[in-house]
């Protein structure tokens, strides 16, 4: 791992207040991705995943310390700055999906293609629907597709615009055991053919595992784990 | 990038049109284009066909009258300005057949009279239009002198030292526009035999006319001449200063419908800021992933606001093609009143229409939509990160600046707007807190409601629901107030409007004038009169006067520049004496003169010594007149009537009303100063169909009577009063329909907090009736309360608009207290219960977004 680290990040902590009270979700974090390696988050609902995952993805700002991405400290770029970053850059998978129910698929998987820098054409978008095997299916609307079609496109929309990084918040939690495995099939192969960066937030241990790396997060900090097979279903929704 | 921003907008919008919040603002904001651009295209339309009526009636679009004939330098001067010249010369002479003589009032018109219109001509094959005078040699004799020296067609009459053949009864002449300044009748002849008569001559009373007809721009450009042959002492009539006035009734018609498009848009306006706050809603999750894909804040608002603005002008090229087809369908109600040809629609209203869409669209949505800017990307991880709506304050505030500059834009009057505005959102603030005190106690009484009955039950669940959201309650509550207010005042409006033009032109209008009744024949003529008449007007006494001096100075160096040429100074002007204000005057400064302010002494002095110039005599002068003549109380006029003089002192202004169909005089003298001079009496009345004989009677038994038959005129009135409101009911409907756009928009803006509403009753056990009663409970408490507010509001603001804008007598309306809130809680209870049918039918899991996706 020579290269500089895609994201670096030092001391975070997030806390926020109800009233009177404050409450410490991160503190003291520090966390470097290597380009190309996959990461899985694991950690107990209510741990703080998908507060991580919003900093790291610089959707929201810590409380403390620093996060770097794309060797771009987070702190000095506003909102649109780091929106700017995001563009073209950075993929997601989400738990619900997150298509636009207004748009079809292949409109869907077109949104990022069309907010890039490097915008592609329309042939890409289609070119990434027909790898995730819903080639026929590009003018369906979200509500026309199964849950598992759903998180395709959804797969399709985070690969299109050959990004450097791609973050998966419980990318099976909405799906039966097998649709998620195909769907888990197809997110690593996917990732391993175009050599992204992933991030996995999960709580799933036999997902966890498919990644070079994986961090618990417990008591508002990551430690390094081991997801024995014995203990695939720990922590639950 | 702004090609991504383009093609976003254009798809998602294609994709919206389906949606119910966009379906609302789409139809409000093409409702407030039709009903704006209409009612500005109809105005248009009607001005512009106005002052062709106008040009018909003065002859021309330009009349310019003097003493002497007019150079060849001035005739040149227009010519080229691209006028068409037409000469006219009026005198008086008496005519003669045989042993029969008769003054009259001769018209000697040339080949190309008249510009515009026809004169209506018996020629011996009964009555013809025909767009020409007579020809040289001939003469066209008005009924009243055939009948008074007893000629006919063919008969040859003698006028100045020329004989003429009589070859027409004229029955109306193209451009008359003559008033009762002419009482002697008509005889028209052909400039070419005025020589003949040898009656042209220096120092003979002759009125040289010069008719100019020709384009707006023309007229333009010689503005300044003008201005000069003013000064100069020329009567000069500029059809565009010096058309009719519209009458009253079309006048406030103008008014009513300005009035009527503001309410149809204010209504839009509502519409569009409730649909709005829906619309951004729904966009939320949209505008999040958009943001967490890279989409920066300005990016948002772009898409956002492309996709509003291409709504809106796709709303507005539909709204001003309704609106053309709206003014089509009201000139076409008004069609028997208007002239025949009326100019085309001008491209102007168009663009106001599109204007005022843009306009609301901003002013009503703009606050709303640049929430969507200050959404986090976070809310794709955390659904409940919604920004916080958009201060109340600031959504009021900016519709209502923007509002007020529209009401400036329609009413082109800056204080009427600002005071309109100042106003409005003082009573917006105070309806706040009245309406939170109401809503308040309303759900109080609610929930005190004792009783085990269904709906009693449905009452106090659905003034439950209210009072959880009651923020929102509070917004839909202000919305409904306003569009019940809006509707409820245009149909008030419309009531009283009718009414008052009823009562304007009752039955008995009077439908003859009696001109010319001498002192001798008066009780005569009152005694043959009277039994058989409805209704008679007093007989005013009337005295032929000159205006010889104004405060000491000659009239012309007395009175404003422009004012040098007016006909009050260049002709005699009919005077009375009335010692009572006359009926339908109102003394608008000053007073009327007071039995206690009759000093003994110049009445009895008067009358002793009419000529004495030592003592001024009181007059009243009307409003209108002292307004062109620069004159003001206390200023000193002196008349001269007959050889003598007499010097007055304006003690009062009257206003008048000169719709009334009463005789109606410039200048009132009080009693005991005017007697002693040569007069005559005017007087008016109803004449029933039955009593027509009555007619020849006075005829030949007063032959030097005039009597003038003013039915006609008065059916065009009537049926003027009628398209009118044929055409104010049409606008009606417009604004009734977009106060029902307002209640879609509002109703489908809270559809989702309803849908969860329900489902967690459904959850808990409420069947389908019990749901749908807790429902319509909700709907009919909203209404009820939305009822009473917008009564308090249209009363108060009825009241204002009477006063200030319309010039009716305010009153109390009874029956509106009674019917908005009831018909409130009857209209948003059915309708808001009918559009939430289908929530109804939702399984609970969906309506409460257990399915993912809500």
């Amino acid at each position: 791992m020579a290269s500089q680290p895609v994201l670096h990040a030092e001391k975070l902590a997030k806390r926020v207040t109800s009233g009177e009270r404050t409450l410490t979700i991160l503190h003291d974090l520090s966390l470097s991705v290597a380009a190309g390696e996959s990461v899985a988050i694991l950690g107990k609902s209510g741990a703080g995943k998908s507060t991580l995952l919003g900093l790291l993805a610089g959707l929201d700002t810590p409380s403390d310390g620093e996060l770097t991405l794309f060797g771009h400290a987070l702190s000095r770029l506003d909102e649109d700055g780091r929106a700017a970053l995001r563009a073209g850059r950075v993929g997601f998978v989400f738990q619900n999906f997150q298509l636009l129910p207004t748009l079809s698929a292949l409109e869907n998987v077109l949104l990022p293609l069309e907010l890039s820098p490097r915008a592609g054409e329309a042939r890409t978008a289609e070119q990434w629907l027909e790898r995730v095997g819903l080639g026929e299916r590009t003018s369906h609307q979200p509500k026309q597709l199964s849950g598992g079609e759903q998180q395709r496109v959804a797969i399709a929309r985070a690969f299109v615009t050959d990004p450097e990084l791609v973050f998966a918040d419980e990318p099976t939690g909405n799906l039966d055991p097998d649709t998620g495995a195909q769907i888990i099939d197809l997110l690593f192969t996917l990732n391993h053919e175009a050599g992204t960066t992933l991030i996995l937030v999960t709580h799933d241990h036999a997902l966890a595992r498919r990644c070079d790396r994986c961090l618990r997060l417990t008591n508002g900090q990551l430690e390094a784990f081991d997801p024995a097979p014995a203990s695939s279903e720990e922590g639950d929704e | 990038m702004s090609d991504i921003n383009w093609r976003l907008a254009a798809r998602s919008l294609k994709r919206d049109l389906r949606a119910a919040d966009v379906r609302a603002l789409f139809v409000a904001l093409v409702l407030a284009v039709a009903a704006s651009t209409m009612i500005a295209f109809f105005l248009d339309r009607l001005e512009r066909g106005l002052e062709r009526q106008a040009g018909q009636m003065l002859g021309g679009d330009l009349v310019l009258e003097q003493r002497d004939p007019f150079s060849e330098e001035l005739r040149n001067t227009l010519e080229q300005a691209g006028f068409t010249l037409s000469d006219q010369v009026d005198l008086v002479s008496m005519i003669s057949q045989g042993e029969r003589f008769q003054p009259a009032s001769l018209k000697a018109v040339d080949d190309i009279y008249p510009h515009y219109g026809v004169s209506h001509v018996d020629r011996g094959n009964g009555v013809e239009q025909i767009a020409s005078g007579p020809p040289a040699g001939e003469a066209w004799a008005d009924p009243r002198l055939a009948e008074l020296i007893e000629i006919e067609i063919g008969d040859r009459v003698q006028v100045g030292q020329t004989e003429l053949t009589i070859s027409g009864i004229i029955e109306r002449e193209a451009d008359q526009s003559a008033g009762f300044g002419n009482f002697n009748p008509r005889l028209m002849l052909n400039t070419a035999d005025l020589e003949a008569t040898g009656l042209v001559q220096p120092g003979s009373r002759i009125e040289f006319e010069l008719l100019a007809a020709g384009p707006p721009a023309a007229l333009e450009q010689v503005q300044g001449l003008l201005a000069q042959l003013r000064r100069d002492g020329v009567e000069v009539r500029d059809v565009r200063v010096d058309r009719p006035q519209l009458g009253n009734a079309l006048q406030r018609a103008e008014s009513y419908l300005g009035l009527a498009g503001l309410a149809a848009v204010l209504l839009a306006g509502v519409a569009v800021a409730m649909s709005t706050r829906r619309y951004v809603e729904r966009h939320l999750d949209t505008a999040a992933l958009l943001r967490c894909f890279g989409a920066s804040q300005y990016q948002l608002v772009t898409i956002f606001s492309l996709q509003l603005i291409g709504l809106a002008l796709m709303a507005s090229i539909l709204g001003a093609l309704l609106g053309l087809v709206g003014q089509s369908l009201l000139l076409w109600l008004l069609t028997s009143f208007l002239p025949m040809t009326l100019p085309p629609p001008g491209i102007m209203p168009l663009w106001l229409g599109i204007f005022t869409a843009l306009s609301v669209l901003v002013g009503f949505a703009g606050p709303t939509l640049l929430r969507i800017k200050q959404v986090s990307a976070l809310k794709v991880l955390r659904r409940e990160l919604d920004p916080l709506p958009p201060a109340a304050w600031l959504v009021v505030g900016v519709a209502s600046i923007v509002f007020g500059g529209l009401l400036w834009l329609y009413s082109g009057s800056f204080p009427l707007a600002l005071a309109l505005l100042v106003g409005g959102s003082a009573l917006l603030a105070l309806l706040w807190g009245v309406s939170s005190l109401l809503l308040n106690g309303l759900l109080r009484a609610v929930q005190r409601l004792t009783g085990g009955g269904e709906w009693v039950q449905a009452f106090r669940l659905g003034g439950r629901q209210l009072a959880r959201r009651k923020q929102a309650g509070l917004g839909q509550l202000l919305a409904f107030s306003v569009t019940f207010f809006a509707m409820a005042m245009i149909v008030l409006v419309r009531g009283d409007l009718l009414t008052t033009w009823q009562d304007q032109l009752p039955e008995d209008t009077p439908n003859y004038f009696a001109i010319n009744i001498q002192p001798g024949e008066r009780d005569a003529f009152e005694q043959a009169v009277a039994p058989r008449v409805d209704t008679q007007s007093t007989l005013y006494p009337m005295v032929r006067g000159r205006i010889t001096e104004i405060n000491g100075q000659a009239p012309r160096d007395a009175v404003p520049a422009d004012a040098r040429g007016d006909n009050s100074l260049r002709r005699e002007l009919n005077l009375t004496w009335q010692s009572d204000l006359p009926e339908g005057n109102q003394v608008v400064a000053g007073q009327w003169f007071t039995p206690a302010s009759e000093p003994q002494g110049w009445m009895s002095e008067v009358d002793a010594t009419p000529s004495s110039d030592s003592e001024t005599v009181p007059i009243s002068v009307e409003d209108g007149l002292a307004e062109r003549l620069g004159l003001g109380l206390g200023d000193e006029i002196t008349f001269a009537v007959g050889s003598d003089s007499i010097i007055t002192r304006i003690d009062s202004l009257r206003s008048l009303n000169w719709d009334s169909f009463n005789p109606n005089f410039f200048v009132i003298f009080p009693p005991g100063v005017l007697e002693s001079f040569g007069h005559s009496f005017i007087t008016a009345f109803h004449l029933p169909d039955e009593e027509q004989g009555l007619v020849r009677e006075l005829v030949s038994d007063f032959p030097g009577v005039s009597l003038l038959n003013v039915d006609a005129i008065l059916g065009q009135v009537r049926d003027v009063l009628t398209q009118v409101t044929r055409a104010v009911e049409l606008v009606l409907i417009l604004v009734l329909l977009a106060g029902v756009s307002v209640l879609y928009a509002a109703l489908t803006a809270s559809r989702p907090v309803r849908a969860h509403e329900s489902g967690l009753l459904r959850v808990f056990g409420a069947g389908n009736r019990m749901i749908s009663r807790v429902q319509g409970a909700e709907y009919a408490l909203l209404g009820f309360a939305s009822g009473l507010l917008g009564a308090v509001l249209a009363e108060l603001a009825t009241a204002a608009l009477y006063l200030y804008w319309l010039d009716l007598t305010p009153r109390l309306h009874i029956g509106l207290w009674l019917t908005l809130p009831i018909g409130g809680a009857l209209l948003i209870g059915v309708i808001g219960h009918a559009l939430s049918y289908s929530l109804r039918r939702q399984a609970p899991a969906a309506s409460l977004g257990l399915l993912g996706e809500a």
